[in-house]
């Protein structure tokens, strides 16, 4: 799709509608996307780009072009839909947990042959608290200490329950038995 | 383990989510669009404190004052001014929320037993890097030092939530330094070697999250307290393409007009010399002005006043030649004395000069009409000034076309008429035989094309019609000039 996204900027800082329309269809299937690995539901994803995207309206004044504006977005959206997950009290819970599985060596790891809803669904079985450290690490690339900082929580509880998150959705994917063999070892000390 | 693949896990999923697009339902813009128009009703009109529209309103009567009438809108102005007052209202708003927030006074007293939990953590985590070597023993340490946080946390946990909690609330004058942080321990954080390849790809994380720190603001807006902020949108606005605000913008040209200029001469009595016979009497009438190969030498400055309205002035310079045709001449049989028809028409017309006169006197007795249909040149030469409104279409694209109509006052220099004997009979404005200055009515269609920011190439058809006769009034000569040009020029726009 061709567009200026620097037109489009300025007419949603005008207000205009239809550049504000021409924002939401040019990125509104990305950032949908986003927010259904954040929530459990359709529905729910649903809520959290209605609401992101009416901050991205109200706040387009104070986006600068100094970064790309898919990023600017995306924040938006993430930052949406941890408010959401806080609000429905999906991250109150998040401590501490036992399982401490980091020594997997994923060497040879592929997802290859699995479609993205499937990978989606993999994603909302998990704990919602797992569930948002694994967005937030694995597929956002934030680090543990931002994490932590984000959502309140400690570094050490955004590992454990990353760590978590990774053994459960490695059981998971084992279980679905789509990859070869042998793809993906699990090595516990 | 080959250190390259250790976040192998990480990459795949990233790399099966990357680009992922989901069309969401239309529904959802609907609601969004029903949230945005919620505050539309109550508007105050603030559109009218803009300068602008003043701008506006005297270029408008301007125009007037030149005798062309001009609609002059700019809508976006408006917008721009109500989009202002908005952020006005907003700052100010944010920077409340902040010392309001009871849980600020928790961080400092928190921060000592948090520190505290996060060397313990840093511990682990450094642990967990080495895992690969000595299994066992690191198993145990790890549980121990995990144990010793668990141990804290009944007095640590909440505090340290409200910490985290309070501390991003108060992001907004830490921004700078959580991103500077992040950016010094990028280096540190992959403590485990890795090959060039993999180094690269974490580092481009890291910058990623650093740019999305920099946003930090929007972690701050909460979504349960929404604000809700009055801004004027005219209606008019919804149809309107995204347009860049700023129109105003001046320009110089210059350009070259070959042109067809035919003065429209006619003699509407027969002179003097050529009344005494009846043949001679309703032939020197009978002639006409034939259009000739002329050209005008044009400067310009314009300006643009909105989106496609513009007006413009310049000057120009007009070498106009034509050729006259019949009437036929007369001779003296005396003195073999000759002159044509406009010739003769001129003599009698001229007052201050002596010459003419006299040889108009040459053919009180005696004259022989001879009714020969001979071609004469007829060259004119005029400055002119000419005042146009312009209205473009497609006013931002590379090629635009341009409307063009107004006035223009052309000031007689001279005119240069071959006589019967061959001569050239120069007449300026001095003469008082032609108007010193002539209205004339214009109209033209543009195509501008944008070779640069700054240069245009333009090529203008036009044409002028004097709209009264170039003679001082009740003479026998009579001449509306008309002209067909077609304009090769360049425009610099300021």
């Amino acid at each position: 799709m061709t567009f200026n996204e620097q037109e489009l900027v300025k007419g949603c800082k005008q207000r205009n509608r239809i550049a504000q329309k021409q924002l939401y269809d040019v990125f509104g299937g990305k950032l949908f996307a986003i927010c259904l690995r954040y929530t459990k539901n359709r529905a729910d994803a649903e809520d959290v780009l209605q609401d992101a995207f009416i901050k991205i309206y109200e706040n387009i004044d104070s986006f600068r072009n100094d970064s790309p504006l898919e990023y600017w977005l995306r924040s938006v959206v993430v930052n949406t839909a941890l408010n959401h997950l806080r609000q429905q009290k999906h991250l109150k819970e998040l401590d501490d947990i036992d399982i401490h599985h980091n020594g997997i060596a994923d060497k040879e790891f592929t997802l290859g042959n699995f479609q993205m809803q499937q990978l989606l669904e993999l994603i909302h079985e998990l704990p919602p608290g797992c569930q948002t450290i694994f967005n937030l690490y694995a597929i956002e690339g934030y680090q543990h200490n931002e994490i932590a900082q984000k959502l309140g929580i400690s570094e050490g509880t955004s590992k454990s329950q990353y760590s978590r998150a990774r053994s459960l959705l490695q059981q998971k994917l084992n279980k679905e038995k789509r990859f070869d063999d042998g793809s993906v070892r699990n090595k516990q000390f | 383990m080959d250190p390259s693949e250790i976040n192998n896990f990480e990459e795949e999923w990233k790399k099966a989510f990357q680009g992922a697009s989901e069309t969401p339902p239309p529904s959802v813009w609907e609601g969004i669009e029903a949230r945005l128009d919620e505050g539309k009703d109550k508007i105050l009109p603030l559109w009218w404190q803009s300068p602008r529209l003043w701008y506006a309103a005297a270029s408008v009567a301007a125009l007037l004052f030149v005798g062309v009438g001009l609609w002059y809108a700019n809508d976006n102005k408006q917008i721009e001014s109500a989009g202002e007052n908005k952020i006005a209202i907003q700052k100010p708003a944010e920077q409340k929320e902040i010392p309001s927030n009871p849980e600020i006074a928790n961080s400092t007293t928190d921060k000592p037993s948090r520190d505290g939990v996060n060397e313990n953590n840093g511990a682990a985590s450094a642990e967990q890097n080495d895992a690969g070597s000595s299994a066992i023993a690191s198993v145990t340490t790890k549980k121990d030092k995990l144990r010793s946080v668990r141990s804290q946390r009944p007095s640590v946990v909440k505090g340290e939530s409200l910490a985290g909690y309070s501390k991003e609330k108060g992001l907004d004058t830490n921004n700078s330094k959580v991103a500077k942080e992040l950016q010094t321990a990028s280096p540190v954080s992959p403590s485990v070697p890795e090959s060039v390849v993999a180094i690269a790809e974490p580092a481009k994380e890291l910058t990623t999250t650093a740019e999305m720190l920099a946003s930090l603001p929007y972690r701050n807006l909460d979504v349960h307290v929404q604000k809700r902020y009055v801004f004027f949108r005219p209606q008019t606005q919804i149809e309107e393409p995204v347009a860049p605000p700023k129109h105003k913008e001046y320009w110089a040209a210059l350009g070259l007009m070959p042109a067809s200029f035919n003065p429209d001469l006619k003699v509407k009595e027969a002179p003097m010399a050529f009344s005494a016979q009846n043949v001679s009497n309703k032939k020197s009438v009978s002639g006409s002005s034939e259009s000739g190969i002329s050209y005008a030498l044009q400067t310009q400055g314009g300006m643009r006043l909105s989106k496609h309205w513009s007006v413009e002035m310049g000057v120009s310079y007009l070498k106009g030649n034509s050729n006259y045709q019949g009437g036929g001449y007369v001779l003296n049989a005396y003195n073999s004395a000759a002159a044509n028809v406009l010739e003769n028409a001129l003599a009698g017309l001229s007052s201050a000069d002596a010459s003419p006169a006299d040889k108009m006197n040459n053919f009180n007795n005696g004259a022989l009409y001879i009714d020969v249909d001979k071609k004469v040149s007829n060259n004119y030469h005029y400055l002119q000034l000419p005042v146009q409104a312009g209205f473009t279409i497609n006013p931002d694209k590379r090629l635009s076309y341009s409307l063009l109509g107004g006035m223009m006052a052309n000031f007689f220099l001279s005119n240069e008429l071959e006589s019967a004997s061959g001569e050239i009979i120069r007449t300026s404005a001095s003469d008082d035989i032609y108007r010193g200055m002539n209205w004339a009515a214009t109209t033209g269609l543009r195509f501008n094309y944008r070779l640069s920011s700054k240069w245009n190439a333009n090529l203008t058809g036009s044409y002028q019609k004097a709209v009264s006769s170039g003679f001082k009034s009740n003479q026998s000569l009579e001449s509306h000039p008309y002209l067909y040009g077609v304009s090769w020029g360049v425009r610099y726009s300021f």
